[in-house]
């Protein structure tokens, strides 16, 4: 079900980072700027959901375990919404059942922190690929 | 039969008794044989008597006979018995047998002052003779139920146990008025000692009846039954229930290979020790083990047996084995569930500690991470990003103290408390550990041994830390025994002193042993072999005895199993 989100050609992609974890918000941009990308944080589901870059969002990069609206609640919100953003998953628990269930629900790449940069922008490339 | 017409056949006494002529007749016209001088029964009626009271012949019946054999002796005498109640509050009279209709009115006379011959000769514990009951002030209220049958006289004398424990009266009701001849006294005297003996006798009977009534009930209400034990002979005796719980015939003769053959074969190791050390020591033992009936179902028995010596010096066991199954079976369950529950506790627990452990830790290294790689990425632009590679070295600090600042905060928390350091008896405190374990190593069929060396050296330590290294190395052992089904399991716990004044303490079990190449693994933290194990126990074991400045360590025996070991420098050494 699409809700006709357009590909902006030639403009760099967008990726949005959702973590509670401040010194991800802190970081990951920085990283992501260098890597080319255009880049926008939140510290919540709640906030990315109510933001106006969500349609512009071409690629998610999202921790698992928030408080509130938890990563998987907010992958299935956007499907209900029929949003069809790639998302990147990130956490700190490294446990194989939530990963596995996160690639069934159709996540495009789920890392393990810490993880390294060239791992992220793998995963980024698969992600805008897709599309 | 007697040729002697003077002596009365106990027949013919019986004949009376049970023969059917007019009571009024017989009350009227008595028979007045001749007379036997002495006032003795005959040799012959008194061992009749004799006979019919150990043949459990009904008491009635041979107080009556009694009574008739008097009576055909005495002339006009007629003879009542009388017996006393549970209380020992009033006396009945249980026969009269030329009397009729006589008991009916004497269904209670009271013990007491007040008690017309029979109950006062019971009160005032001697003969009372009422030689002219018309006058007589005892005999008020109640000639008028006596004097009709012609009586104007009564003597009575209280019967007694052997022990002195009043039983009842014997009274002659006399047709004319007068006292007791030195003959009378004589047959009064023969009677009444033959009539105590039959009640006594009665009584005793009765009671024992209803003992064993009780005891047979108990021990069936309570699945115990008892066991009496012979070493010598072997003669073993059982109660009723005791065939009942091991499901033989009742009467069957117990040897100890018919007990054998229910025992559950696992447990007969157990047994043959027990049997040993019974017939070696002589001491009280307990004891819990298996049967396995004929259908191959289980039971568990919890036997005690006490020793003794009898006249003769020799030793016998008298025990009792309770069948304890159902409450070993819900024990069971319960100590699966409790073990369940604890796993899963520790399991969450763990699981959940080290689940923040790691995010604690991994929030900061990703962190580092990321910050260094941009950092390295600013760097290596053309010009490079020199102000942003400061903001992500920054960062990358701030984020690495970050990171050892949980390490620290976890470290304070699984922190050791303070060591105590006093004066420890590793015999006493290997004996309390003992004491603790001992049920939970009977359960696991485990055959414990101690050998505790008398100059064990005093060791400086902390008691507490030091039980809980030998109860880890008891249970290990234990465990290590846990599918040993071949042989004996086998504990021996030793203490002895070792060279350079120090003290040894080892753990010998029949287990399934270790792999020579774990030898060092097996000391290592968190390595286990057991399923629900956190393998912390051997390596928190090692740091504590290397704490008390000693030794842990294992060897394999020579037969199957290994041995554990510790040793720590004496107090005098430290």
């Amino acid at each position: 079900m699409n809700s006709g989100q357009e590909k902006i050609a030639g403009e760099y992609p967008l990726v949005a980072v959702v973590d509670d974890d401040e010194s991800v918000r802190e970081s990951l941009p920085d990283l992501l700027r260098e890597f080319g990308f255009a880049t926008h944080s939140f510290s919540s589901a709640e906030e990315f959901l109510t933001s106006d870059s969500l349609v512009q969002t071409g690629c998610l990069i999202l921790d698992v375990a928030m408080p509130g609206i938890t990563g998987f609640d907010l992958q299935r919100e956007l499907k209900l919404r029929g949003h069809s953003i790639p998302i990147i998953f990130i956490s700190a628990h490294k446990d194989e059942v939530v990963r596995r269930r996160a690639f069934q629900q159709g996540a495009v790449e789920f890392l393990f922190k810490p993880f390294s940069d060239t791992a992220l922008l793998q995963a980024l490339n698969t992600a805008l690929r897709v599309r | 039969m007697a040729d002697s017409s003077d002596e009365i056949s106990v027949d013919n006494a019986i004949g009376a008794a049970t023969s059917t002529e007019s009571p009024s007749a017989r009350a009227l016209s008595k028979v007045e044989p001749p007379q036997n001088e002495s006032g003795l029964f005959s040799g012959e009626s008194v061992l009749n008597i004799l006979k019919l009271i150990f043949a459990g012949a009904p008491l009635a019946e041979v107080l009556t006979i009694i009574a008739r054999l008097v009576e055909a002796q005495g002339k006009g005498m007629f003879c009542t018995i009388w017996l006393l109640d549970k209380e020992g509050r009033y006396v009945h009279c249980a026969t009269a047998p030329s009397l009729p209709g006589f008991i009916t009115h004497w269904e209670r006379t009271p013990v007491g002052p007040d008690g017309a011959c029979c109950g006062t000769a019971v009160y005032r514990r001697e003969p009372v003779y009422a030689t002219d009951i018309l006058n007589d002030p005892l005999w008020e209220g109640y000639r008028h139920l006596v004097v009709p049958y012609g009586v104007r006289a009564v003597w009575a004398r209280p019967l007694f146990s052997s022990e002195g424990k009043a039983l009842g009266t014997f009274a002659i009701l006399y047709r004319k008025v007068g006292s007791p001849s030195a003959t009378d006294l004589q047959l009064i005297e023969n009677a009444s000692h033959i009539a105590g003996i039959a009640i006594e006798r009665h009584t005793n009977e009765t009671e024992l009846r209803r003992s064993e009534a009780f005891l047979a009930e108990a021990q069936r209400l309570s699945s115990t039954g008892s066991f009496s034990w012979r070493v010598e002979t072997g003669e073993i005796t059982w109660s009723e229930e005791l065939y009942r719980i091991f499901e033989f015939e009742r009467n069957v003769p117990v040897t100890l290979e018919l007990i054998g053959s229910r025992v559950h074969p696992e447990d007969i190791p157990m047994l043959n020790d027990m049997i040993d050390r019974a017939r070696g020591s002589g001491s009280d033992f307990e004891y819990e083990h298996r049967l396995q009936m004929s259908d191959h179902s289980v039971k568990y028995v919890h036997m005690v047996g006490h020793g003794s010596r009898d006249r003769d010096g020799r030793l016998v066991y008298i025990g009792a084995a309770q069948d304890v199954t159902e409450h070993r079976l819900s024990e069971e369950t319960l100590g699966k569930v409790r073990s369940e529950l604890a796993h899963v506790a520790r399991v969450t627990s763990l699981g959940a500690l080290t689940a923040s452990i790691a995010h604690e830790v991994n929030q900061p290294l990703s962190g580092i991470i990321t910050n260094a790689s941009t950092c390295l990425r600013m760097l290596t632009l053309d010009p490079p990003n020199v102000e942003g590679a400061r903001e992500t070295a920054r960062r990358t600090i701030r984020d690495g103290n970050r990171a050892s600042d949980v390490i620290t905060r976890l470290r304070a928390l699984f922190s050791k408390k303070d060591t105590i350091a006093e004066r420890v008896d590793l015999n006493d405190a290997t004996r309390e550990v003992i004491a603790l374990s001992l049920s939970e190593l009977q359960r696991n069929r485990v055959i414990l041994r101690c050998a505790l060396a008398d100059n064990l050296p005093i060791v400086i330590g902390d008691r507490v830390q030091l039980q809980q290294v030998i109860l880890n190395l008891l249970r290990n052992s234990s465990d290590a025994m846990n599918t040993v089904l071949d042989r004996p399991r086998e504990v021996l716990i030793r203490t002895e002193r070792d060279a350079g004044d120090r003290a040894l303490l080892s753990v010998k079990d029949a287990g399934i042993g270790f792999d020579q190449q774990s030898m060092d693994k097996i000391f290592q933290a968190f390595h286990t072999t057991k399923n629900d194990g956190m393998g912390i126990g051997l390596s928190v074991s090692r740091s504590i005895i290397e704490q008390h400045n000693g030794r842990l360590w294992a060897t394999l025996n020579d037969g199957p199993g290994a041995t554990f070991s510790f040793s720590i420098p004496s107090a005098t050494n430290t």
